[in-house]
């Protein structure tokens, strides 16, 4: 039994691809200076529960957020001011939303679905690195935080994290 | 095209999201609960999981240490362990990886005791593995010391292939037996049968413990001595066979009950000089007594050469020697009373009468050789005892294996086990008492980087031991009123090098997580 298990599990863990069932974004790269739609794919509750609360966490350099409204759930956002100011639609902006929040609904375990809102990431990222996302996934019973970031920074996410931060690769502007 | 390709190549990552709509498994409940205490054993244990799994590796080591064999089978979204009707009373852990329906696997661990919860002993040696491990170490040792020292002396004293058939030899062997050592020892780690070794379980298990890289080093010494005989020029003969040397120091310092002693900084060394001079001096026996066999007419000079050498080395040899056996004893009483005792004094009554050898050799038969090259008869019976006598040290040596060193023995057992982590973000303290196989008391002192109490909103505990491939296990962590995190209760059913990992949630979406291993005795 042990034998065969020890094969099983080797391939299991060759074949699993970097696509998880973690929350995760829809589309993971973007060109610095341009409009980003951030689609947040959750995939079940946390360990069986339905979850009734997504709060994302906006990085640095996102602007602009717009959430798109959801049936069946209340939308919050939380402002701060970022750490400098961003020139959009010609204009400056110092402070904006830092945090989203979408609550009141209840999605199955065993269903799908998506969050979404719109963005702008300034000109000033840096192309070639990773932009992080972190998700707390709140349920009737439990709490899943999707915030794990590596410690090097960009270069993606080493096998043993059971719960990475959603991730956004950076690319230059066309 | 480049535009096509381009395209192509970005729905590249929405085609792996398709796939990616499957969900991990979780473990829902099991049954026995994690942690329980049941007055009879149960028949089976049952892992209830969120889905559908297939379960890739059950293990199953119960209170004895052992590892046992057992049945598993997956029934929907449950894993049914059918267990030996013959558990011991005390602590049985169960370690599982399943495979979740997007193929990933899910791993971990959970315990739960028979009349009442204990730490575990460590496992029973099996005969016959114990005569193999023994006898792979010997070979790994003649493969260090007249193997890469005969190398040596080829290149730097004897110039020349003098008893080279005995040091190739040598070294084979030992590159054979280190490797056959990864195996054994794993076999013995996890407590297989000796068909286990096809495996890669026992291989990858053993390359996780300090073994891992003694043997690596050991080996790629080894083979480094013997590309240093087909080398071209006599430069890069002398520069391989001396990081050959470097590497049997090395090795040695590596692993093993010496070199983890404390102080480290005393033993490490002293281990080092103590096998490199070991390999000066077993590696010339062979050349010399191929010599004076030979009566070659070089032997004066290669005789006065290596015995100007050998005296200060030979001293290093002993002194080194003498402080690791005084830090291991910790008294003279020990000598005769502990089996690791008896093995050091029969070392020591060979090393005496090897070292009587060796002056016989020096201020006898030496200028007896100098002075008339064919005179050689008295000198090579001498040589060929000290072969004898130098195999013979290095079977008792290899037999330190299986005792530990009465220092082990009487540490004092009660006081708590401190881990310290530190790293920029924080600094972490872990108190663990007992600190010994069985049930334990964590206390999580978190600090910031500057030693300021470190507000945190959660922190959990997580402990695995790759060595017996046990899984992680996971537990969450209270704060209590002083200030600290505890978990109390945590059981660690058997000894040995435990992982741990500590997260601390210090906002909604920030946490802060350090590792480091545990040695539970």
């Amino acid at each position: 039994m042990l034998k065969a298990g020890f094969v099983l599990a080797a391939l299991a863990v060759g074949t699993a691809s970097s696509a998880s069932a973690h929350v995760t974004l829809e589309r993971r790269q973007a060109p610095v200076g341009s409009y980003y739609k951030a689609v947040f794919a959750v995939p079940h509750g946390c360990a069986g529960s339905p979850t009734v609360k997504i709060r994302v966490q906006v990085p640095e350099g996102v602007i602009g957020i717009k959430p798109m409204p959801k049936a069946g759930w209340t939308i919050e956002t939380v402002k701060g001011k970022y750490a400098t100011e961003y020139d959009f639609h010609g204009s400056k902006v110092s402070e904006g939303v830092k945090e989203v929040m979408w609550s009141g609904g209840k999605l199955a375990d065993d269903n799908y679905d998506e969050f979404v809102f719109s963005s702008y990431l300034v000109p000033g990222l840096k192309p070639e690195t990773t932009l992080y996302f972190p998700v707390v996934q709140e349920c009737e019973q439990g709490v899943s935080r999707w915030i794990d970031i590596p410690a090097g920074g960009s270069s993606g996410h080493s096998h043993d994290s059971k719960t990475p931060a959603p991730g956004l690769k950076l690319i230059a502007k066309p | 095209m480049a535009r096509v390709l381009a395209s192509l190549a970005a729905l590249l990552p929405a085609l792996f999201m398709a796939s990616a709509a499957w969900a991990h498994a979780t473990l829902l409940s099991c049954e026995p609960a994690d942690g329980s205490v049941l007055a009879q054993p149960p028949k089976m244990v049952q892992l209830n999981f969120n889905e559908p799994i297939a379960p890739a590796v059950v293990g199953l080591i119960d209170a004895g240490g052992r590892t046992r064999d057992i049945a598993t089978r997956a029934a929907g979204q449950s894993v049914l362990i059918v267990l030996p009707d013959d558990l011991p009373q005390g602590t049985q852990i169960v370690s599982y990886r399943v495979v979740s329906q997007d193929g990933h696997p899910v791993a971990g661990s959970m315990v739960f005791s028979i009349g009442a919860v204990t730490g575990a002993a460590p496992p029973a040696t099996a005969t016959p593995l114990a005569a193999l491990i023994w006898l792979a170490r010997i070979g790994v040792y003649l493969g260090l010391f007249a193997g890469v020292g005969g190398a040596f002396f080829a290149a730097w004293i004897g110039q020349g292939p003098g008893g080279f058939m005995v040091s190739r030899g040598a070294l084979a062997i030992g590159l054979v037996s280190a490797a056959a050592s990864f195996g054994l020892q794993g076999l013995d780690l996890l407590n297989l049968p000796l068909g286990g070794i096809v495996t890669s379980a026992p291989w990858k298990s053993a390359f996780a413990t300090s073994l891992g890289p003694s043997l690596s080093i050991a080996i790629v010494a080894m083979i480094v001595a013997w590309f240093a005989w087909q080398s071209p020029g006599i430069l890069i003969s002398w520069v391989l066979t001396a990081l050959a040397m470097t590497g049997v120091g090395l090795s040695l310092a590596a692993s093993g009950h010496a070199a983890t002693a404390p102080p480290q900084w005393l033993t490490r060394p002293s281990l080092f000089l103590h096998g490199i001079t070991a390999a000066y001096w077993a590696g010339a026996l062979a050349p010399l007594a191929a010599m004076a066999r030979r009566r070659s007419d070089d032997l004066p000079r290669v005789l006065k050469q290596f015995s100007a050498i050998a005296m200060p080395l030979v001293g290093l040899l002993v002194l080194s020697g003498l402080m690791l056996a005084i830090i291991q004893l910790g008294s003279l009483r020990a000598l005769v009373e502990t089996s690791y005792g008896i093995i050091l004094s029969i070392k020591l009554a060979l090393v005496i009468a090897l070292l009587g050898l060796a002056a016989l050799n020096r201020f006898l038969f030496t200028p007896a050789v100098v002075a008339d090259y064919e005179n050689t008869r008295s000198l090579w019976a001498s040589i060929l005892i000290e072969c004898v006598l130098v195999v013979g040290i290095l079977a008792v040596v290899a037999g330190w294996r299986f005792t530990p060193p009465p220092r082990a023995s009487v540490a004092p057992p009660e006081a708590p086990l401190a881990v310290h982590i530190h790293t920029d973000a924080a600094m972490f303290q872990v108190l663990v008492s007992p600190g010994k196989a069985g049930p334990n008391d964590f206390v999580l002192q978190l600090m910031t980087g500057d030693a300021a109490l470190l507000p945190a909103k959660e922190a959990t505990l997580t402990l695995s031991l790759p060595e017996r491939g046990i899984e992680p296990m996971e537990r969450r962590a209270t704060l209590g009123p002083d200030g600290y995190w505890h978990v109390r209760g945590v059981l660690l059913p058997v000894a040995g090098r435990w992982r741990m990992q500590i997260d601390a949630l210090v906002t909604d979406f920030q946490k802060i997580t350090l590792e480091d291993e545990l040695q539970v005795r």
